[in-house]
């Protein structure tokens, strides 16, 4: 079988705030001095999904992981190979830059299809920097494959796919076809820690880098130009505390004046 | 104050403090037998009344033997190590210092007076028994001879002397063995204790009876004034001839009891061979192999990018010396009763780790062997895993690498490098580790610092202190925050209070902001050696960039690492911790302590900075310079004193078993009465922040945890400078 991981690297969510600022001009996230960008979170837990089922099965199954970003991408790609991936691909092109997830997944599907014969996908639930979790599910759409969201379980065996998801009030086991799409949760575990021999492996291994020619795709149709979304205003949220002594002589007339307060204030 | 803590730490003479007596008693043994007037003809008959003395050579033959056996199996599994780093036949002249101070004069032996008095009476018994029966068969069997006149008085004196010695050795050894409540030496007891305990006492006992039979039907009658010289054997002869047995049964009786000492005495010699006995010969050799650097310095893995193995999960993979020292142990239990985990009730024994590692070794070693003959593949002979069967994983991660242990090991053993050794099989060959300190080894990858969620930056602690100087080589020292020091909240006034101290010190110094990074150390500590030398060699070359010559660390595991550690990659830096460069301003007068800080205080010593790099003195100092300061040290202080239970990279693990480390050490703080703990380390801080408050709940009267360097400054600036410190002030961890 071949799998395929989608790897996106992403400026760290552990910025402390102070360090986080934007450019409000052009609408973009100043990369913070000091802090490098790291692999997506869900996208190792994703890549533990496919590595454990490779071991399961035993056989020669490939897991080729796939990254849509800057050169500095590499190291995201390097991380999951070290984890036990296979093979590396970046998507690297200028005409990929400034496009939402609906180019992202139109690129990402070009590759897949270039790959040839992948058996199944695997995403993290979202990027986690910008949380909005589309991208597998257009990823899906642009291959017309079947698609499983929020997995916290996943088993791949005689040609389908069998994923447990997570719901908001329980869980749903889903069976489908290959080849097929799932979004991998957090409840699924955390990613493994490589051993040292993968990672002198990893970093031993080629990446190969695809542009827009490699996968035959038009310039126009991807990137800023093919972008869906426009993004209005980029800002960061202020937020105020104000704080207020509530008077009173005895617990009581402090409850009540709380009280009064609280409902005058259209709180309670 | 300092005064108050027992200096038992400075290294201890060749001749230590209890052989003096002995020399002084045997000096009053030939003072009387230069007084006695007729010692004229004063001699005996050497092998008096046996026949065929000469089997004693046959013995002795066997026994030779024997140990020429015992020796040739035990060195066929020591061969089965690999080579040191460190020459053993560099540095002699240390290592034969070390040879005769912790070998010969068992300074560490006496760590435990009771201990160090019952085994110097049972050890320079069997010295100087074996030189008194050496010269027996001298006088017996050579043509020399000097066993007479006042020599012969003087010999049958010192004689008896060492007999009575060795017993009392033996009565201390039975009362610690048999009627004390389940002692240390109980907590691996095999057959062969008793064996060797009860022999030696049989030994001993038997010699006298040999010598009382003789006396009684010689000297006693004959030269009463000579007898009275063997004055052990002449009380019993005394006693022995109030019974009034006939000649030719006392007679009888020397012959059987002469035999019967004999056997015993090459039978007990015989025990070295098979039992801990022998560590007569292995401990002052292993004292020999003592590493001759810092205790504070872990291996330094060569060529790692071209290797396939990184840690050591096979016994073969241990050094020779590793494997050596296995063989030192005599199982008494002193580095168990000293590890922090233990104490706790955690899964960690160091005796027991040597003992399984031991008994691993006598296992599978002749199987590893054969294998290698043949050309197999050693690594795959050994039925179970040495790392996670013999010795289980949570045994590894419990090691706060405190250096108890080693400190306390009276036969020398290095445990600490040998439990980091198997932990980076765990991390890097197994990837097999918990979450927690995965999850710190992971952000010292991708963030260059171990405090994973930390809302801070490495400059957050600069604000509000004006113009902090960024080093940039003309300054003389380069001050060293940390990550402890800037990304944990707690220990920001820490690194304000230093700051602030060096400043008005008036010091040369300046910090490296934003560009400081994790130095390696918990990352080398949890066995990601391969880590540790990225940012071993990344640091090094940024201090070299920046022509670092002098540091000053907040922290003394920075301080270790910096200090004894990055000479491993050709770095090599002064290194003071704060405590000791503030120590020396108060002293030169740069900074004067006039604020009167009235405070009951208790001081922790960080294993990093006390027992691992021996400043113990300048903290104190710096107490005594402190106005109102009324020190209590605890009941374990010093090169004793009790690891906080953050070392070794547990700080970044759950801990698992009965206690915490820190809940135990901060109930010894409290145990003081004082009202703040004082230390030196930002972990240590973080642990007493987190312990105190769960064994005293109630906020008020609850005891406070600073640094040395916040208690400075309150003396320093008066109290209303120095903001107080929440005292529940919350970490990031």
């Amino acid at each position: 079988m071949h799998f395929v991981v989608c790897a996106k690297q992403i400026p760290d969510p552990e910025t402390p705030p102070s360090a986080f600022k934007i450019d409000a001009t052009t609408n973009e996230v100043i990369p913070a001095q000091g802090f490098q960008p790291v692999l997506s979170q869900f996208d190792g837990i994703a890549a533990e999904a496919a590595l454990r089922i490779k071991e399961a099965a035993g056989d020669d199954t490939k897991i080729t992981v796939l990254s849509m970003g800057a050169e500095s991408a590499q190291a995201a790609i390097k991380q999951v190979l070290a984890m036990g991936a296979d093979e590396g691909v970046l998507l690297q092109d200028d005409a990929f830059e400034g496009g939402d997830s609906h180019t992202t997944a139109q690129v990402l599907a070009a590759a897949i299809k270039n790959l040839g014969d992948v058996d199944a996908v695997f995403c993290g639930r979202q990027a986690a920097d910008w949380d909005m979790g589309q991208v597998g599910l257009l990823l899906a759409e642009a291959l017309e494959w079947p698609v499983a969201i929020l997995a916290k379980d996943v088993q791949i065996a005689d040609g389908t796919m069998t994923t447990t998801r997570v719901l908001a009030d329980g869980f749903e086991t889903v069976t489908q076809s290959l080849p097929a799409v799932v979004t991998v949760s957090n409840e699924f575990g955390e990613p493994r820690y490589p051993k040292l021999q993968q990672i002198m492996q990893a970093a031993k291994k080629t990446v190969t880098t695809q542009t827009h020619d490699d996968l035959s795709i038009n310039p126009g149709s991807v990137g800023a130009a093919g972008a869906r979304l426009k993004l209005e205003r980029l800002f960061i949220p202020e937020s105020d505390t104000q704080v207020e002594l509530i008077e009173g002589d005895t617990p009581e007339e402090q409850a009540q004046a709380l009280v009064a307060k609280l409902q005058a204030d259209k709180v309670l | 104050m300092a005064g108050q803590a027992a200096p038992g730490d400075k290294p201890g003479r060749l001749v230590g403090a209890w052989w003096v007596p002995a020399l002084a008693i045997s000096a009053l043994g030939v003072y009387l037998a230069l007084q006695v007037s007729s010692t004229e003809g004063a001699g005996r008959e050497s092998l008096f009344n046996v026949a065929h003395p000469w089997s004693v050579y046959v013995f002795m033959s066997a026994l030779v033997g024997l140990l020429v056996y015992g020796l040739v199996r035990h060195a066929t599994l020591w061969r089965l190590g690999q080579p040191t780093q460190e020459s053993m036949f560099s540095q002699v002249r240390q290592r034969l210092m070390n040879l005769g101070r912790l070998g010969l004069a068992q300074d560490k032996v006496r760590r435990d007076r009771y201990a160090g008095i019952m085994h110097w009476c049972i050890f320079s018994s069997i010295v100087v028994l074996t030189i008194v029966t050496a010269q027996v068969a001298i006088e017996d069997d050579t043509p020399l001879h000097f066993l007479e006149g006042r020599y012969y008085l003087f010999f049958s004196f010192y004689g008896d002397l060492f007999g009575l010695i060795g017993l009392i050795g033996v009565g201390m050894a039975l009362n610690r063995r048999y009627f004390s409540d389940y002692h240390r030496i109980r907590w691996d007891e095999r057959f062969e204790d008793h064996l060797i305990i009860v022999g030696l006492g049989l030994v001993l006992i038997t010699g006298f009876l040999v010598e009382a039979f003789r006396i009684e039907v010689t000297e006693l009658t004959q030269e009463p004034d000579w007898a009275k010289w063997s004055f052990v054997s002449y009380v019993l002869a005394e006693g022995l001839h109030i019974f009034e047995f006939p000649e030719g049964q006392v007679l009888s009786a020397h012959t059987w009891s002469w035999w019967l000492h004999v056997s015993l005495a090459f039978g007990w010699l015989g025990l070295i061979v098979f039992t801990r006995l022998d560590h007569l010969f292995f401990a002052p050799v292993n004292a020999f192999f003592l590493r001759t650097d810092s205790p504070g310095r872990l291996s330094r893995i060569e060529n790692i990018e071209e290797r396939e193995v990184f840690g050591i999960g096979y016994v073969q993979d241990f050094t020779w010396k590793q494997l050596f020292e296995l063989d030192a142990c005599v199982r008494c239990g002193r580095c168990t009763e000293v590890c922090p985990a233990n104490l706790a009730g955690q899964p960690l024994s160091p005796m027991h780790l040597i003992q399984d590692l031991k008994g691993h070794l006598a296992e599978v070693g002749p199987d590893i062997q054969h294998a290698g003959n043949v050309g197999e593949d050693q690594r795959a002979v050994s039925p179970v895993a040495m790392v996670g069967e013999v010795i289980k994983d949570e045994t590894l991660w419990a090691c706060r690498t405190c250096g108890a242990c080693v400190q306390e090991c009276p036969v020398m053993i290095e445990h600490v490098p040998t439990i980091v050794d198997m932990r980076r099989y765990l991390v890097m060959d197994e990837a097999r580790l918990p979450q927690t300190a995965q999850a710190a080894l992971q952000n010292m990858e991708m963030r260059g610092h171990p405090w994973s969620g930390t809302a801070l930056e490495r400059t957050t602690w600069m604000e509000g202190l004006g113009d902090v100087p960024i080093f940039d080589g003309s300054q003389e020292y380069l001050y060293w925050v940390g990550c402890s020091g800037s990304l944990v909240e707690r220990n920001l006034p820490i690194t304000q209070a230093v700051f602030k101290l060096l400043t008005e010190a008036g010091s040369s110094f300046g910090v490296l902001g934003q560009e400081e990074t994790c130095n390696g150390d918990p990352a080398r500590r949890l066995g990601n050696e391969y880590l540790y030398q990225i940012l071993a060699e990344q640091l090094v070359e940024t201090f070299k960039s920046k022509n670092v010559q002098r540091v000053i660390t907040n922290c003394p595991h920075c301080f270790n690492t910096f200090k004894n550690e990055y000479p491993q990659f050709d770095g090599h830096f002064e290194v003071l911790h704060h405590t000791e460069f503030l120590n020396d301003r108060l002293a030169d007068g740069s900074l004067t302590a006039t604020h009167q800080v009235s405070a009951d205080i208790t001081y922790h010593d960080s294993c990093y900075l006390g027992r691992i790099n021996d400043v113990y003195d300048a903290p104190r100092q710096i107490l005594e310079f402190v106005p109102g300061a009324n020190v209590t040290e605890m009941r374990r202080n010093m090169s004793k004193g009790l690891c906080c239970g953050a070392g070794g990279g547990n700080m970044w693990q759950e801990e698992i078993g009965e206690r915490r480390v820190n809940h135990v050490r901060s109930e010894e703080a409290i145990a003081t009465g004082a009202d703040q703990v004082i230390s030196n380390c930002p972990f240590c801080i973080q642990m007493f922040e987190d312990g105190v408050p769960a064994v005293q709940p109630e906020e008020e009267g609850r005891l406070r945890p600073f640094d040395v360097a916040e208690l400075l400054e309150q003396a320093v600036f008066g109290p209303q400078e120095a903001a107080p410190v929440a005292a529940a002030a919350e970490d990031d961890a």
